[in-house]
């Protein structure tokens, strides 16, 4: 049997994204065993994503303190002790490795365990020469290419797959909750879980905006119950959120902001009906889990490029002119009432400075069509394929 | 001694407890806890401060077992009280006890074979501060005379002033002793800043060249950055701000400061005390406990210096020595106390000249000021150094009199003995220990001052073996390159891990080949380096990048890589 490793070591995010990929080597290669090397943060996570057969942690903090040591003083020991944890993380080479990241230690992860690698770069592991797909990916990073490829495919593209013919959701085990959060889900709803935070300060909404969404959604949806989610560093964030609303309403307000671990986040995840949030990695988990998701894209964050994946999605994307690709977009007002007007199951309306997008799937993969319009696949996306990988037209 | 709480004897001194008066034990065993952290394998433990031992007990409770501990013992007496009042028992027998003077005991501590970790138990230490102080000077100068390690020091200077020639010098003392030196001379931007002055209201002059020093500071970041250096060495009035200090120590850099100021004068240090990992100052206890207080954690006197390169014995022609000479100058800018003094000094009896800038309005100088008031140049100085028989050397002070605070010695003092010239410099309590009286000699009063003119003018043969006697001092002492020695020394005793193993030369390719018994696949990589050379993870990593075109990396090159891109993206500052 053949050995192969996924090497995804960016965030939640990307690691999420990354469920296509796996997918479809699955698909593809029905006899290979597929592991996947991601950060140890992640890793529990990892071994719940769909296709994979174990999960290899990588230690960032241990390798920045041998770092810092080998920096004091370099040390034949240090190398010595390197080794004998890459030895501890796989006894025998992998056959081939899928490289996702184009950080150099990803690439030079890959050429430590396994034979072969394919993915960000064409040569070895100094070699500064995109592979097309990682090129394509770097140039729609930097603002220098229009794009309708979702991050999601294009990993795939990486890997030298075609996307997947079907999309499989994260199974989350039964976890438990903390006592008095397990009632989340359990009664009728609906129930929608806040993303409050972002990891990046410029995709934080402001408090403010939440204030105003929780309280128009628990208004205009009686029987709805709200579910803060966010991580310990967010506790603040919720709970200043909760004193600016009306006394009467926090009743139907659930805190859970820095209480779960990632399993459980997850969990908690697929008890809630709808789930939004800005581009963030939780808001990528909700969907992995099988959850509706409305994002509210804004800062640099583009539904073409990293929407959540998947079918019947919203996303709400802050407009920007040609000039502004790269630009960091605040926006003035924020959708709310729209946002709940989608929630009470209204068509969706225009409204001032965002449009919004809906998610669709086939054989290139996930794209967003505008909401209210006829779904038209947009047609470079079969350009890029032909052009970046010809066997996936075949 | 006494008893505490618990029942155990504890001891104090001056009224101060030098153990816990509740639990001298478990205070011991906190402290402890708090240095064992910093110390090192293959490290020699140094205690300083004897008291009771609790504490040298608890180190030796908790210390690695291969670790190795010596305790300073000053005075002999205290550690028989020590054994007296405290039941011996055998982790006396782990100790390592170094008596004798401070020299006897620095050198006994230089000879060992293992670098030293210092461990201070403040409380019984301060009573042998005095020792302690000499000990630590001496080892200095020892360790600094065994220094054979190449550093990398960047050397920030300032945008002008008094201290840019001291940063100059400083910059080619470190490169004579062998160091790689990256030069941040910031007064190529002198000119914007000065235009940036021009501001007629003050508010906005004074915000507009603080945002440029802001400016400045972080273009030191990225040069550092481009080439991270071991040593981040600023002269006073370098444009580092706080933030970028506190940036440089998260990112693990090593900052240091010679602040060759007056601290009662120039106040700033109170912001950017903390900011520094060390301080090198020109004064001594007042300005290091200030300095303390204000929230720095290493300060240390470092005097002044001259650079015998710059400042030297000139022979003159006669036109020169007619144009520079005099029977008596003064060469310096027009302080109150100078303006004061100066025409308290002048005489029918011999021939006065007057040299510097800052003079408008000192009428009764007029007619000895030279070159109308401009700023003369260091050639110029150093002529006129040479050409007068008796210079007067008064330093600075707001007031109408001598200095009130008469410490620190200027680097005038230093330069002029660095010419051979002859001086009359106003005593000042450091300069003792700088020159003896047959190489300096001082004035301890503005009245004094004709009456030594009058003397020593009569007496060429006597100001021509003070002047040489004190030059062979500098040349001997107080040169930049013993300071730069000096500091260095200072820095690498207190990380013997880092910039003391450096400078020890452990980091040299043929010492890292000795040491590839865990991992011989390296040797390799490091028999590509010549063997005095020192050799850093950076230096294999570009050493690997060089060669790697064209073939296939090694595990071992590649585990090489891999540890460079997390120490590049730790130290990645901008």
């Amino acid at each position: 049997m053949r050995r192969a490793l996924v090497i995804q070591l960016a965030r939640l995010g990307d690691l999420v994204q990354t469920i296509p990929a796996i997918t479809a080597l699955n698909e593809s290669h029905a006899d290979w065993e597929i592991d996947l090397l991601c950060p140890a943060q992640l890793a529990e996570l990892g071994r719940l994503l769909p296709g994979v057969s174990d999960v290899v942690s990588w230690d960032g903090a241990a390798w920045h303190r041998r770092a810092a040591r080998a920096e004091a003083e370099v040390r034949p020991e240090h190398i010595a002790e390197a080794e004998t944890e890459l030895r501890a993380m796989t006894d025998t080479l992998y056959d081939q490795a899928f490289v996702l990241n184009q950080h150099p230690r990803a690439i030079m992860a890959g050429a430590l365990l396994a034979r072969e690698n394919i993915g960000a770069i064409t040569g070895g592991p100094l070699d500064q020469t995109l592979s097309p797909w990682a090129m394509y990916v770097r140039n729609v990073a930097t603002g220098k290419q229009d794009n309708r490829i979702h991050l999601a495919d294009a990993f795939c593209g990486m890997c030298g797959m075609s996307p997947p013919k079907r999309t499989i959701s994260i199974q989350v085990p039964e976890t438990t909750l903390p006592t008095d959060l397990d009632p989340i889900g359990q009664s009728d709803g609906p129930w929608i879980a806040v993303l409050i935070g972002a990891g990046d300060p410029e995709r934080l909404v402001p408090i403010a905006a939440w204030e105003r969404m929780i309280t128009e959604c628990l208004e205009g949806l009686p029987a709805s119950r709200i579910v803060l989610v966010g991580d310990q560093h967010e506790q603040e964030r919720a709970q200043c959120i909760q004193e600016s609303l009306p006394p009467s309403l926090l009743g139907r307000v659930w805190d859970t902001a820095g209480r779960l671990s990632l399993i459980q986040l997850a969990g908690l995840l697929t008890r809630c009906r709808i789930v939004i949030g800005a581009d963030t990695g939780p808001l990528h988990l909700a969907a992995a889990v099988g959850t509706r998701v409305i994002g509210w894209y804004f800062a640099r964050a583009r539904v073409h490029d990293t929407g959540p994946y998947g079918s019947n999605h919203w996303v709400w994307q802050v407009e920007r002119g040609e000039r502004e690709r790269m630009a960091v977009i605040q926006p003035s007002r924020w959708p709310i009432a729209e946002t709940v007007a989608l929630l009470r199951g209204h068509s969706p309306v225009t409204v001032t400075e965002w449009s919004l997008w809906e998610s669709h799937r086939d054989h290139w993969g996930a794209y967003y069509a505008e909401a209210g319009h006829e779904p038209v696949e947009p047609i470079q996306r079969a350009q890029v394929w032909r052009q970046l990988q010809p066997s996936s037209v075949s | 001694m006494a008893s505490s709480r618990e029942g155990a004897p504890s001891a104090t001194h001056g009224g101060h407890w030098i153990h816990s008066a509740y639990d001298p034990r478990k205070e011991a065993g906190s402290w402890a806890e708090q240095q064992i952290s910093e110390w090192k394998i293959g490290e020699l433990g140094v205690v300083l401060g004897v008291g009771l031992l609790y504490h040298v007990e608890a180190l030796v409770r908790i210390k690695p077992p291969e670790s190795r501990l010596a305790v300073v013992v000053p005075d002999v007496s205290v550690l028989k009280d020590a054994l007296g009042a405290r039941p011996l028992e055998s982790w006396i027998d782990e100790i390592q006890w170094i008596t004798g003077t401070p020299s006897e005991v620095a050198e006994q501590l230089a000879s060992q074979s293992a670098p030293l970790r210092f461990f201070t138990y403040g409380a019984a230490a301060r009573l042998h501060a005095e020792a302690h102080q000499q000990l630590e000077t001496s080892l200095r100068r020892i360790i600094a005379r065994k220094a054979g390690g190449q550093l990398h020091v960047a050397v920030v200077g300032p945008i002008y002033g008094g201290s840019l020639p001291i940063a100059r010098y400083v910059v080619r003392a470190l490169g004579e002793l062998g160091h790689r030196v990256t030069w941040i001379d910031h007064s190529v931007h002198h000119a914007s800043y000065e235009a940036f002055g021009s501001f007629r209201e003050e508010r906005y002059r004074l915000t507009v060249q603080s945002r440029f020093a802001d400016v400045l500071s972080f273009s030191t970041i990225a040069k550092i950055a481009e080439d991270p250096p071991d040593l981040v060495l600023a002269i006073a009035q370098a444009p580092l701000t706080l933030a970028v200090l506190q940036h440089l120590r998260k990112k693990k850099f090593t900052t240091a400061m010679w602040f060759v100021e007056n601290y009662r004068h120039l106040t700033y240090w109170q912001q950017l005390a903390g900011g520094y990992d060390y301080w090198f100052v020109i004064q001594q206890a007042a300005c290091i406990e200030a300095l303390k207080r204000a929230g720095a954690t290493q300060v240390q006197y470092l005097p002044m210096a001259a650079d015998p390169a710059v400042h030297h014995p000139v022979t003159l022609t006669a036109e020169e020595q007619q144009d520079y000479g005099a029977d008596v100058s003064f060469v310096g800018a027009g302080y109150d106390n100078r303006r004061s003094l100066l025409p308290r000094w002048l005489s029918k009896e011999w021939t006065f000249k007057l040299w510097g800038n800052e003079w408008d309005g000192a009428t009764d100088l007029s007619c000895i000021l030279q070159r109308h008031g401009a700023r003369i140049d260091t050639d110029t100085c150093v002529k006129v150094f040479n050409a007068t028989a008796v210079n007067l050397n008064l330093h600075s002070a707001s007031g109408t009199g001598l200095d009130a605070h008469p410490d620190f010695v200027n680097p005038r003092t230093l330069e002029l003995a660095a010419c051979g010239a002859f001086q009359l410099v106003d005593e000042r309590t450091l300069l003792p220990a700088l020159f003896s009286s047959d190489e300096m000699v001082c004035f301890r009063s503005a009245d004094e001052v004709p009456s030594l003119i009058r003397t020593w003018l009569k007496d060429p043969h006597g100001r021509c073996a003070h002047a040489e006697a004190a030059r062979r001092r500098v040349l001997r002492e107080h040169t930049y390159r013993h300071r730069m020695q000096d500091l260095l020394a200072a820095v690498g005793m207190q990380q013997p891990d880092r910039i003391g193993s450096i400078l020890r030369g452990e980091r040299s390719a043929t010492e890292l080949q000795r040491r590839t018994d865990t991992a011989p696949e390296l040797a390799p990589l490091l028999s590509r380096f010549p063997s005095g050379q020192r050799v850093e993870l950076k230096d294999l990593a570009a050493d690997i990048r060089a060669r790697a075109p064209g073939r296939e990396l090694s595990r071992e090159e590649l585990l090489v890589l891999m540890l460079d891109s997390y120490r590049a993206e730790t130290r990645d500052l901008v």
